[in-house]
């Protein structure tokens, strides 16, 4: 039977990493995001769809990108599923960001 | 008895406790359907959620802890069947 | 948008919703200066403006969501504990109705459709949490994981050989006593209620509060005279 990327317990393994660092404004303001996104009022998607939309990640995708970086394909994702933003809406605004920068 | 199928699309069964044999310590309580909530459906019908205990012995062939070691884990009553008294 | 989701209190969270505004200071500006450009940056503002200019999520709730998550550490997770150890009617409440009795105790609103379980250790058994699955987490009480809880390696690993990674962390329990790995699959957070450590009969709750760690609360240490002296170290 296949596993999906997330479902790790009993899988051969590595020593633990116990570095800890602060988390950064970065992360903070994609965990903020998430608490409004998931939250009662708002209410843009659940946290089981959020789950979900992860495991959906390639394993590749699971084991190299970063915790916050996964929770914000994530959230694209699902904004997209729900009709919240559309994909070329996010693509243009990355566009019009890259360029204010310049 | 944890089942050990079929696939389900959003999955909180993981497949380490699957065709293990445990014991139901507590009726958690009702849920809506994690796995339907994930694709933005209602979640109904609701599932009970149960809190199983496995020996560790009972889930690896060669558990490497005490005899006495335990996990516990949250799992739906859909993942679930009952087994004959050993 | 659409949402077909009823508003009961089963939903499944990694995390609480606690939307007390009850802070009243500056909050970080949102545009901090020196973050590398990446394309995760870009889609990160993105996303926050186009949230914001829908009037979806805006800049302001996302400022104060922060505050609110960065007032939440350990400390609370310690306090909850101390008085555990030093009051057995509160431990009674608590071990029966953890999160109305700690609302009640501490007069808080703490307000979630998560479910928090305490795990009592005995000197018979010894409790660990974990989610295999992803990373659910009692930050109702305990605020943001750390990385290694987060981890697959622990994930994977403390299922399998929790001896082995409580070694890891310095921290050696007899064959004699239980460990018992709770995996938190549902929609239920776990606390660990520690063992008092020996020698602390004459300590205030207060002293006491500081000898909780945060790792202490998840099961990978064991509080001792000496532990506490970092709030997110080992015990």
């Amino acid at each position: 039977m296949q596993r999906k990327v997330n479902d790790v317990g009993g899988l051969p393994s590595t020593p633990i990493d116990h570095e800890e660092h602060d988390p950064t404004f970065f992360e903070k303001r994609i965990d903020a995001m998430l608490m409004l996104l998931t939250s009662p009022k708002v209410h843009a998607f659940s946290v089981d769809a959020l789950r979900r939309a992860i495991e959906e990640n390639t394993a590749d995708d699971y084991t190299k990108r970063g915790y916050y970086e996964k929770w914000l394909k994530a959230i694209r994702q699902l904004l997209i599923e729900q009709g919240i933003v559309s994909e070329a809406e996010i693509i243009e605004r990355i566009d019009a960001i890259k360029k204010r920068k310049n | 008895m944890v089942k050990l199928g079929p696939p389900e699309a959003h999955c909180r069964t993981p497949t380490y406790l699957r065709g293990t044999s445990g014991e139901v310590v507590e009726l958690v309580g009702h849920y809506h359907n994690p796995s339907l909530l994930a694709f933005h459906k209602p979640g109904l019908p609701k599932v009970w959620l149960y809190r199983v205990r496995f020996k560790q012995t009972s889930i690896w062939d060669q558990y490497k802890g005490s005899e006495r070691d335990c996990v516990m884990a949250d799992l739906y009553e859909h993942w679930l069947m009952p087994t004959k008294e050993q | 948008m659409t949402n077909s989701n009823p508003h009961e209190h089963n939903h499944g969270h990694d995390h609480d919703h606690d939307h007390d505004n009850d802070h009243d200071h500056d909050h970080h500006p949102i545009n901090a200066d020196h973050e590398p450009e990446s394309d995760d940056r870009y889609l990160e503002q993105a996303l926050r403006e186009l949230l914001d200019e829908k009037g979806v999520v805006t800049a302001t709730q996302i400022a104060q969501q922060i505050d609110i998550q960065d007032s939440r550490t350990p400390a609370l997770g310690a306090k909850v504990v101390a008085k555990a150890w030093t009051d057995p009617v509160f431990k009674q409440a608590l071990l029966a109705k953890p999160l109305e009795t700690i609302n009640r105790t501490f007069d808080l609103t703490i307000n979630t459709p998560l479910e928090l379980v305490v795990l009592e250790n005995t000197p018979e058994l010894h409790n660990m949490v974990v989610c295999t699955l992803c990373s659910c987490y009692p930050r109702m009480l305990l605020g943001i994981p750390p990385a290694w809880y987060k981890s697959t390696e622990y994930r994977s690993r403390v299922v399998v050989d929790p001896r082995a990674v409580l070694e890891e962390f310095g921290t050696k329990i007899p064959t004699s006593t239980e460990i018992r790995v709770a995996d938190s699959t549902a929609d239920v957070r776990y606390l660990v209620l520690p063992l008092r450590p020996k020698g602390t009969a004459l300590m205030t709750e207060a002293q006491l509060e500081a000898l909780v760690t945060r790792d202490a609360m998840i099961g990978t240490a064991v509080p001792s005279i000496g532990s506490g002296l970092y709030l997110n170290g080992d015990g």
